[in-house]
């Protein structure tokens, strides 16, 4: 088969994305509903940071607006995840009822097939929220804003967002071996949550295991170092975009194999 | 020997949750992994201001209210919700509402094998490894009854706002956005995320008139104490009565006269 260059999928993507659209329209109730509680979310969020930071002024050397900075950034860096990979919620349902049969007879990659069907629009809620948190620490910081420090973010957000796509896909793709895997992508989606707070608050183990085996620190501490505090950065940091590449593509592939391993369950 | 139609269902739901035990080891590391972000968090939030108490609560008591809190959501989370969204489209609810029991009781019980099993996997593993990292820091005394008391007042308020939510879902066809603010909302004011302690003057006056509280800071604040007298305890229990009786008449009634708006697409 002649392989598909990216002008290609692009067209499908924006294709399949349209009767996605549509579909959720006629939900119009259900997409408000749904946008109204992602707000909430991260609302509360925000609330109960705020409350924190009353009681205590800095935690481990950051002060309210740096953690705020990197909340901030760790919003942003999970949004494309929300938004674009949202139906690895249904793949457990989907390979325990044998409907997963259906994606494996399209002449495109699986994988973007598979995750193109499903555009989580109410992620979008969280993407304004993420860039409203991060540009008011920005101002409260007094960062420059220079075009370098501009690019660094926009370099390094992208890289960071490649982290949680990993976590998650690969999350997904245990439910081609373990039955009932919703705890394990559950797990995953709690991982968001612990992203925000600098790796320099735990112990050196913890240190070691979140930086290289559970990498959620390179959703936000390393990459957000970068514009954060560009004086003091590690090569993790430097490197952290590659970090997020290989994590992904490592994910992909385990995806792709257990794809591969799918029988379907007959109907 | 009413009771036994409702331990029937107990048991089978002990025995369905036993089936997937692998689920059960991901939610055991989960909660280790949670545990583990939450000692190093307000570790060092409490050494950056210096260690001591901060609102009256020291680091244990923090930790040991907030991992508790968090076992607690563990037992108490029945995913009612879900549950009745799920029957609702799917029409299921239909054959629910034929049985010889109020609907209401029926997903009460048949979720009740879940609390048996959460006790043991999450409950009491996490208790226990809180009294060791604590060194004993938990009084065990009269309050643990007092606790459990309150724990059992705790799930029928817990049961009961969960049903009334479950049955506005029977107008909004919206799952996921109704239970998601449901959550956040529960989570924040019940003080499950932050100490109520710690929160501002002003919005804990409002907290403390919503039924929120009841659920685990009610609890927790019983357990931290050593020794109570019941004069100290029983102001807290009552309000906590109060609520769950409310609740639970206010939960029967609307979902009587919501009865009548059904529609299932379908049998």
């Amino acid at each position: 088969m002649k392989r598909k260059g990216f002008r290609f999928y692009l067209r499908i993507y924006f294709k399949i994305l349209a009767q996605d659209l549509k579909s959720k329209m006629s939900y119009r109730a259900d997409f408000i509903i749904s946008t109204v509680g992602m707000i909430f979310t991260n609302i509360a969020g925000f609330v109960s940071f705020w409350i924190m930071f009353r009681n205590f002024p800095s935690i481990s050397g950051y002060s309210y607006h740096e953690m705020l900075f990197l909340y901030g950034f760790s919003l942003l860096s999970v949004t494309p995840t929300q938004c674009m990979l949202d139906n690895n919620w249904n793949l457990r349902q989907q390979v325990y009822s044998g409907d997963f049969i259906k994606y494996c007879f399209r002449p495109i990659n699986l994988f973007f097939y598979y995750e193109s069907e499903i555009f989580d629009a109410k992620g979008l809620g969280q993407l304004a929220f993420g860039i409203g948190t991060l540009v008011y620490a920005w101002a409260k910081l007094g960062l420059a804003v220079t075009p370098l420090a501009v690019l660094k973010l926009l370099v390094f957000l992208a890289g960071a967002s490649f982290v949680m796509a990993a976590l998650q896909t690969a999350a997904a793709a245990s439910c081609f071996w373990i039955e009932n895997s919703f705890y394990v992508l559950d797990l995953a989606f709690r991982f968001r949550d612990y992203a925000k707070y600098p790796i320099t608050i735990f112990s050196p183990v913890f240190r070691f295991i979140f930086t290289y085996i559970i990498p959620i620190a390179f959703i936000a501490y390393y990459p957000g170092m970068m514009v954060l505090r560009p004086s003091e950065v590690s090569l993790l940091s430097w490197l952290s975009p590659l970090i997020g590449a290989v994590f992904f593509y490592l994910a992909y592939r385990f995806w792709m194999y257990g794809a591969s391993k799918f029988n379907s369950t007959g109907s | 020997m009413k009771l036994r139609k409702y331990f029937a269902l107990t048991r089978a739901g002990i025995i369905e949750s036993l089936h997937f035990k692998l689920g059960m080891f991901v939610m055991v590391i989960g909660n280790l992994l949670y545990l583990i972000l939450v000692y190093f968090l307000w570790r060092s939030i409490y050494a950056s201001a210096g260690g001591g108490s901060v609102n009256g609560m020291t680091f244990t008591d923090t930790l040991i209210y907030l991992v508790l809190a968090t076992a607690l959501f563990n037992f108490m989370e029945m995913y009612t919700v879900w549950e009745i969204g799920r029957n609702i489209q799917s029409g299921k609810i239909v054959l629910d509402l034929l049985k010889p029991m109020s609907y209401r009781r029926y997903l009460f019980w048949s979720y009740s094998g879940g609390f048996v099993t959460q006790f043991f996997a999450t409950f009491l593993p996490t208790f226990i490894a809180v009294t060791v990292l604590t060194h004993g820091a938990v009084p065990l005394g009269i309050n643990l009854l007092w606790f459990a008391l309150s724990v059992v007042l705790a799930v029928m308020i817990n049961y009961s706002i969960d049903f009334i939510v479950g049955t506005i879902c029977l107008f909004t066809e919206s799952i996921w956005g109704i239970n998601i603010m449901k959550q956040v909302i529960v989570l924040l004011l019940s003080g499950a995320t932050i100490p109520l302690a710690f929160f501002p003057d002003s919005l804990r006056k409002i907290v403390d008139c919503l039924p929120f509280q009841s659920i685990y800071n009610a609890p927790l604040t019983i357990l931290l104490q050593a020794d109570p007298t019941p004069a100290e305890v029983l102001p807290t229990v009552a309000v906590q009565l109060l609520w769950a009786v409310g609740l639970t008449v206010v939960s029967s009634l609307f979902w009587k006269c919501s009865l009548r708006q059904i529609t299932v697409n379908g049998g």
